[in-house]
């Protein structure tokens, strides 16, 4: 059964039909070609599929896309600025924060989420942030240095 | 080290996309006309099939290709060769594990292709299986091939030496037996691949395989269609670790469902499919005996290797005989002898993963080294120290040592963890380990050889595009081959423009595994980029006179050491801007620039009736070390501090090389402490969801400390060896012997799980 939502995704607002079914991560990705948004798991055990929902870092694969009609969605398209890197992003760049980049996306966006709520998180609370995003390629030291880079930078 | 001007520098990843979500993954992809492609597999670990009826299935609005065996040609894959071929792409009337693929549909949309699965009607005789690999190999038990005996895929022995002589010769002699369990690749991408046969026959296939290479000539061999009319297009990868260093099924049944339905199909296994059916690392039994002579020196080593193959063949037969080479070349040991065993199982199968063997013998040979040095009053770095090698040593098996920084590793890993401080430390519970490893620099262990290619091409506005043929699966090598590029040619790095990955234009390359990039697909880089630049000098002389031996290329403009025609040095050096020299060439003589370069190194086939050869032209080092802190009352090991030193050569970009390496170390403590998969009376995987098959997150790891000892290699690209899997190899025994001195318990059971150890200090403590 199709529903029409209204949704304002990276500063632009869309209004879709949708089916009742559908994931944010699948509407995001299939639909709306925001395909920087992955899909890991499908259970919401991996993070690849984070999004920010409202302020919050959210599983997109666990939200279904009507639960979210009316609110404000920040996804990994949305950090550039003017079409320049933001600053999270040129740090995971420039201290190599990154390998095969799978679980990028979904892990700016959790640092993301932190660091508006929180700009000089300490290690812990970077830790805590991205507890729950997956990676297999780095190990995580990078990862927790550049937010801290960043947060550092706030300072 | 020398100091180059790009090479050896923290220059970040030119992969910019990976931070803004522009990466196209193989998910990402989204054709006209695409169908969604699903697979039928067994819900039984061993029966035959009577028969399939999957007439509803095709009748079902929407659904536009059934496939099973029958619309096959019949052809088994080839992996590692003959003879060990034992697979078709769809099961041929048996299936041996459960998750077996038997049929597969393409259909409009997800929805619909599950729908399509089941309605497809499968009459199964099911038949007794075997898990056990040691149950599989006695007599009556269930025969999972019909042209294998007792289960036995492969029997070795290897004799290098005399270890007989040699235990006689020893003073104490130490027997144990260590099992380490499987583990899943974990890629966060799921496997999956877009194939489609197009008009004119030509299969088109979108996958992130570390080897085009080896897909594209599995495809043609299976489809029976010759390989210029299979083009792989490769994508970025969600990682690799050698789960996509071969054909996978996806790819094959992809492939199969376009030809049925002559539409574009994607098929993307779900986590469930991924943790379950894919390849894992193979489980071990070892049996390791090892003789000393009171003062340390190690005498002989036997093992006896009872590898868990799993349902089928795929790369096994190739992962032990390498762990079996291995086992006679970590440490010195002149006398060895290894018996091994691949034995098949009704489960999921071995495949190459990350240290290809080498994680599961190293863990035994390392653990043990601590429990002779605990009986022999010797402190265990002392042993080690002991008993290594230098440059120069060639090993039981072969290798040829041209370069060495195993004592380097083991005494900055030492130094860097504050080994002496912990050892005298009455910190109770709390324990120092520590492990080396040798691992090679690519391998000669396929038939095919060991090649890499590139081709560097000059443009007339001073870029250049560098053409490799060759995987970056993360593994940072589109970043540091171009750094190679760009040293070799004198050009900046931001000159350089690579293109990676599609067969019908990128040159042959037998892909990303075995640690080759950097030294095999290196060379091959800078000889391709040596052969441009010699071109470039040629094309200025004809322009401006002069010796070629008198220029060099510095940030892309050829310059001269001396003085031509009317120019004087020093008055206006001679500079002549790369561009121009293309256009001069172009433009004035009809001839494009194009530098090619090939390279294979001298390295030796394994000889297959001795287990011998010198099958890398260079070998890597590492020494691992770890702080643990073990909690009595539950068994939970705090992993406080661990420290990765290592000899890679040169690095071409420290940062790619302390990634590679913290990564190894993430993977190897889940490999120590947690990752493992369960199987019921049936043969299921119970651990089917990240939920359950618990990889670390950030929480169980400390920051991951690297160190990059200084030596190089002749043979490597600026002196560069490989160093994706070695970091993988010695996490485990660092992790279980830092339990052994916190505790006094040695767990021989990986993963060493809060239980196992919990028990093993009450046993231990018991004997007390």
């Amino acid at each position: 059964m199709k529903k029409e939502i209204s949704l304002i995704i990276n500063d632009i607002k869309h209004d879709i039909l949708v089916e009742s079914n559908r994931t944010l991560q699948e509407l995001l990705s299939k639909q709306l070609d925001l395909t920087g948004t992955k899909h890991g798991c499908g259970t919401g055990d991996c993070g690849a599929c984070t999004v920010i929902v409202d302020g919050n870092a959210v599983c997109s694969c666990l939200v279904l896309a009507v639960e979210v009609n009316g609110s404000r969605i920040l996804t990994v398209e949305g950090l550039k600025k003017d079409r320049k890197l933001s600053e999270l992003q040129q740090v995971f760049l420039d201290l190599g924060a990154f390998q095969c980049g799978f679980c990028t996306p979904g892990m700016l966006m959790s640092a993301k989420a932190l660091l508006d709520s929180n700009s000089c998180p300490s290690i812990e609370d970077i830790k805590r942030a991205i507890a729950g995003n997956l990676c297999r390629c780095t190990g995580y030291t990078k990862i927790v240095d550049a937010i801290k880079t960043v947060g550092h930078d706030n300072n | 080290m020398k100091t180059f001007t790009v090479v050896g520098k923290r220059i970040p990843n030119i992969d910019i996309e990976k931070v803004t979500g522009d990466a196209k993954y193989v998910n990402d992809l989204f054709f006209p006309n695409m169908l969604c492609g699903k697979i039928l597999r067994s819900p039984y670990a061993h029966a035959n099939i009577k028969s399939i009826d999957v007439s509803r299935a095709k009748k079902l609005e929407g659904v536009k290709a059934v496939v099973t065996f029958k619309d096959t040609l019949g052809i088994k894959w080839i992996q590692v060769g003959p003879p060990f071929e034992d697979k078709y792409p769809l099961s041929e009337g048996k299936v041996r594990y459960v998750g077996d693929e038997i049929a597969a549909v393409a259909a409009i949309d997800e929805n619909t292709a599950e729908k399509a699965l089941s309605l497809i009607k499968v009459d199964y005789e099911k038949l007794p299986s075997v898990f056990n690999p040691e149950e599989a190999m006695l007599p009556g038990a269930p025969q999972i091939h019909e042209h294998v005996e007792n289960n036995i895929s492969v029997h070795r022995v290897r004799n290098y030496g005399n270890a007989e002589k040699a235990f006689q010769k020893s003073d104490l002699i130490f027997e144990d037996k260590f099992v380490v369990g499987p583990q899943s690749h974990g890629n966060l991408e799921p496997n999956g691949s877009i194939s489609y046969f197009d008009e004119k026959g030509v299969l088109h296939v979108w996958s992130s395989t570390q080897s085009p290479y080896f897909v594209r000539k599995e495809l043609s061999h299976i489809f029976d269609i010759p390989v210029s009319k299979v083009i792989i297009k490769r994508m970025y990868a969600g990682g690799g670790f050698g789960a996509r260093s071969k054909v996978c099924e996806d790819e094959i049944i992809s492939a199969l469902l376009s030809q049925k339905s002559g539409q574009p199909v994607k098929v993307i296994y779900s986590r469930e499919e991924e943790l379950t059916t894919t390849r894992i690392r193979h489980p071990m039994i070892m049996y390791l005996k090892t003789g000393v002579k009171k003062d340390g020196n190690f005498m002989a080593r036997e093992m006896k290797i009872i590898a868990d193959n799993g349902a089928y063949n795929h790369c096994g037969p190739a992962v032990l005989g390498y762990a079996v080479m291995v086992t006679s070349s970590l440490y010195k040991v002149k006398d060895v002898k290894v018996e091994s065993y691949l034995v098949y199982t009704n489960k999921h199968f071995g495949g190459p993963y990350r240290g290809y063997g080498v994680p599961q013998v190293a863990f035994a040979i390392e653990s043990q080294i601590d429990k002779i040095a605990k009986e022999l009053g010797i402190d265990p770095l002392e042993l080690r120290l002991k008993n290594i090698y230098e440059k120069g040593y060639v090993t039981p098996c072969g290798f040829k040592i041209t370069s060495c920084g195993l004592k380097e590793c083991l005494e900055k890993a030492a130094e860097a963890i504050g080994y002496k401080d912990i050892k005298k430390s009455s910190d109770p519970f709390t324990g120092v380990g520590i492990a080396s490893l040798i691992h090679c620099s690519g391998a000669r262990v396929y038939a095919d050889g060991d090649f890499s290619s590139a081709t560097v091409k000059a443009n007339s506005d001073g870029f250049v595009t560098l053409l490799v043929g060759n995987a970056d699966c993360g593994t940072w090598s589109n970043t540091t081959l171009s750094q190679i590029a760009a040293e070799e040619l004198g050009v900046s790095m931001d000159k350089i423009h690579l293109i990676c990955m599609d067969t019908e234009k990128t040159p042959m390359d037998m892909g990303s595994w075995g640690s080759r990039t950097t030294f095999i697909a290196g060379n091959a880089v800078k000889i391709a980029a040596r052969d441009l630049k010699e071109q470039l000098i040629r094309a200025t002389v004809k322009e401006l006179g002069g010796k070629e031996k008198d220029f060099y290329i510095n940030d892309g403009i050829i310059q001269s050491y001396k003085s031509i025609g009317k120019v004087k040095l020093g008055e206006s050096t001679v500079q002549f801007p790369l561009g121009d020299a293309v256009l001069a060439s172009t433009e004035r003589i009809g001839q494009s620039l194009y530098g090619k370069g090939h390279y294979e190194p001298n390295s030796e086939f394994i000889d297959r009736s001795t287990g011998t050869g010198n099958i890398s032209a260079a070998y890597s080092f590492a020494a691992h070390a770890a702080k643990v802190k073990v909690d009595p009352d539950t068994g939970e090991t705090l992993l406080e501090d661990f420290v990765g030193v290592h000899d890679v050569g040169q690095p071409i970009n420290p940062i790619a090389v302390e990634g590679q390496i913290q990564g190894a170390i993430a993977q190897g403590v889940g490999y120590a402490l947690m990752e493992k998969f369960t199987y019921d009376d049936n043969g299921n995987v119970l651990e089917n969801s990240f939920a359950d098959y618990k990889m670390p997150t950030v929480m169980d790891l400390p920051f991951l400390k690297t160190h990059i000892v200084d030596i190089v290699d002749d043979e490597g690209p600026f002196g560069a060896k490989g160093v994706g899997e070695p970091g993988i190899i010695p996490v485990a025994p660092a992790i279980i012997n830092a339990i052994y001195d916190a505790t006094g318990s040695q767990i021989k059971i990986l993963p060493a799980t809060p239980e196992k150890i919990y028990w093993g200090i009450k046993k231990d403590r018991s004997k007390l």
